[in-house]
C-alpha cells in the first residue's frame, strides 16, 4: 500500500507548512489543541457552524483530498471518540430535559462514524464508507482495513484517517483514573519527567492511498497489532513484521516511538529499542501533539515526512542520525495494553 | 408582560445561540426578514432547532409540521405565537 498525499490538523502547524519549516509549539498545560485553520474558504459557513471541532478537524483534512483525488473509492477512517463532545451534551440534554426537547445537532454528530459520513455527502462518495473505533488500535484497525481492500481491488484509492479530539469530560475522567500527569509540565521536558501519567492531545491526519508506486510518497509495508501482550510476544510481532518483508532489526534505519512521558509505561519503548534497535535513530511525536487513542496517525504522518527528506525539531530527536531513513518502524502502545506497529520504506 | 419589541430581539438573540449563528446579531436580523428561502440560508435540522427553541424556553410544542410552516415564518409571525399562547410572558 502506498501513500499518495497526506493532510494533518494537529497541534503543531502541520496543516500549513510552518511546522515542517521548523516552527514548534510549546505547551505548558497538560492538554495539548489542535492548532485549528480558518475553514471558511474549504467548509460552506451554513455547514461549519454546526460542526464539533472533531468533524471541523476531519473535514478539514479530509475534505481538500477528496476534492483532489476525486476517483477515491471509500472513505475508512479510525476515531475512538468521534464528536464525543456533541455526545456528552446529548446525553446532558437527555438527562435535563427529561428525554424531552433534543437538539438534533448534537445527536447527529455524536456518532463516530458521522465524519466519514458527511465526507462522504459533501463529496458525492458512494463508496466503501467504514469508521474503526476500537479505541488504541482504531487506526491500526482502518489500515489492515484499507489494506485488505486494496488486495481485492488493487486498482482502487482510499481516504484513509484517524482522528479524535480533546474532551473535558474524558479527560477529567481518565485524570481521575491517573492517565495524565497531575502536575502541568513543560512540553520540552515531557519526555524526561519521571513520573505517571502523560498529556492529553487531539488532532486529525489523513492519508491518499492505493496500490501504485508511481508518484508515492511511501510505501506501508506492514501494520500489525495486539492486545495484553507480553513484552516477549512484543518482540515476536515485531520481528515477525520485519520478516514478513523479509528484512531484519538491523535493516531498520529509525524507528518512531510513542513514548509519552509516562514512567510507568514508557518503558515498554525502552524494551524495544535496546532489544532490537541499539543503533537506529529514533524519533518521539507525542511531546509534540499529545496522547489520543488514534495518535498513531499522526506518527504515520510523521514518519512519512521523515522519509520525504523531513528535518525533525530536537524536540523529538531522541537519537540522532546523519542520513535521511529509507525505512522506518512506528511503534505505539496505548497504556501499555494495545499495541500497535507499522513498517514504512521509501 | 414583556412587550413585543423586547420579545422579538429576546427571540433573535436565541436563534442566534440556537443555531450557533456567530457572524450575526441581532440587529442583522429584520422582524419580518423569511427565516427559510431568505438570505439567513436555514435549513431543515434549523427549523428542529427552532421547534426545540420554543418548547425549552417557552414550553411551547410544535405538534406537526403545518402547525410549524405557519409560525416558523420570521420573527413577526413566532413573536405572535408565544404571545398568543404563553400566558406567563
Amino acid at each position: 500500500m502506498y501513500i499518495k498525499d497526506l493532510s494533518c490538523i494537529s497541534p503543531q502547524q502541520t496543516y500549513s507548512q510552518a511546522f515542517l519549516q521548523g516552527r514548534i509549539e510549546h505547551f505548558k498545560t497538560n492538554h495539548y489543541l489542535a492548532a485549528e485553520p480558518s475553514y471558511e474558504e474549504l467548509i460552506p459557513s451554513s455547514k461549519l457552524r454546526r460542526m464539533g471541532k472533531v468533524m471541523r478537524m476531519g473535514i478539514g483534512t479530509g475534505l481538500p483530498l477528496l476534492n483532489k483525488y476525486p476517483e477515491t473509492k471509500g472513505i475508512i477512517l479510525a476515531t475512538s471518540e468521534g464528536g464525543v463532545e456533541d455526545s456528552m451534551n446529548f446525553l446532558n440534554q437527555v438527562v435535563k430535559y427529561q428525554e424531552g426537547a433534543l437538539t438534533p445537532t448534537n445527536f447527529v454528530q455524536s456518532t463516530p462514524n458521522a465524519i466519514a459520513g458527511l465526507l462522504a455527502l459533501m463529496t458525492k462518495n458512494t463508496g466503501y464508507n467504514v469508521t474503526h473505533v476500537n479505541k488504541g488500535l482504531a487506526f491500526e484497525s482502518a489500515l489492515t482495513d484499507a489494506s485488505l481492500f486494496l488486495e481485492e481491488e488493487p486498482g482502487a484509492r482510499l481516504l484513509l484517517g484517524g482522528l479524535d479530539q480533546f474532551s473535558v469530560y474524558n479527560y477529567n475522567i481518565e485524570l481521575l483514573a491517573g492517565a495524565y500527569k497531575k502536575h502541568f509540565v513543560d512540553s520540552s521536558q515531557l519526555l524526561g519527567s519521571g513520573s505517571p501519567g502523560t498529556v492529553c492531545g487531539e488532532g486529525s491526519a489523513m492519508f491518499i492511498v492505493d496500490s501504485q508506486k508511481k508518484g508515492a510518497l511511501a510505501q506501508i509495508k506492514g501494520v500489525g497489532q495486539g492486545s495484553g501482550l507480553s513484552l516477549a510476544e512484543l518482540m515476536e510481532r515485531l520481528r515477525a513484521l520485519l520478516t514478513s518483508s523479509n528484512l531484519v532489526p538491523e535493516d531498520i534505519d529509525a524507528v518512531v516511538l510513542g513514548y509519552n512521558g509516562d514512567s510507568e509505561t514508557d518503558t515498554w519503548y525502552d524494551k524495544v529499542r535496546q532489544e532490537l534497535f541499539p543503533h537506529q535513530a529514533v524519533y518521539s511525536f507525542k511531546n509534540l501533539v499529545g496522547e489520543y487513542s488514534t495518535v498513531s496517525a499522526f506518527a504515520l504522518w510523521f514518519a512519512t515526512q521523515l522519509l520525504s527528506g523531513f528535518m525533525p525539531p530536537k524536540e523529538a530527536v531522541l537519537k540522532a542520525s546523519g542520513e535521511k531513513p529509507k525505512r522506518i518502524l512506528i511503534y505505539n502502545h496505548h497504556r501499555a495494553v494495545q499495541h500497535g506497529y507499522m513498517l514504512l520504506t521509501v | 408582560m414583556i412587550e413585543p419589541a423586547a420579545l422579538k430581539l429576546k427571540l433573535k438573540e436565541q436563534i442566534i445561540q440556537y443555531l450557533n449563528l456567530k457572524d450575526l446579531k441581532p440587529e442583522d436580523i429584520k422582524d419580518d426578514d423569511l427565516l427559510f428561502g431568505g438570505d439567513l440560508e436555514l435549513d431543515s435540522i434549523d427549523s428542529l432547532e427552532i421547534v426545540v427553541l420554543l418548547e425549552r424556553e417557552y414550553g411551547l410544542k410544535i405538534n406537526n409540521a403545518n402547525e410549524g410552516r405557519k409560525i416558523l415564518i420570521d420573527v413577526n409571525r413566532m413573536a405572535e405565537y408565544i404571545i398568543a399562547n404563553k400566558t406567563d410572558l
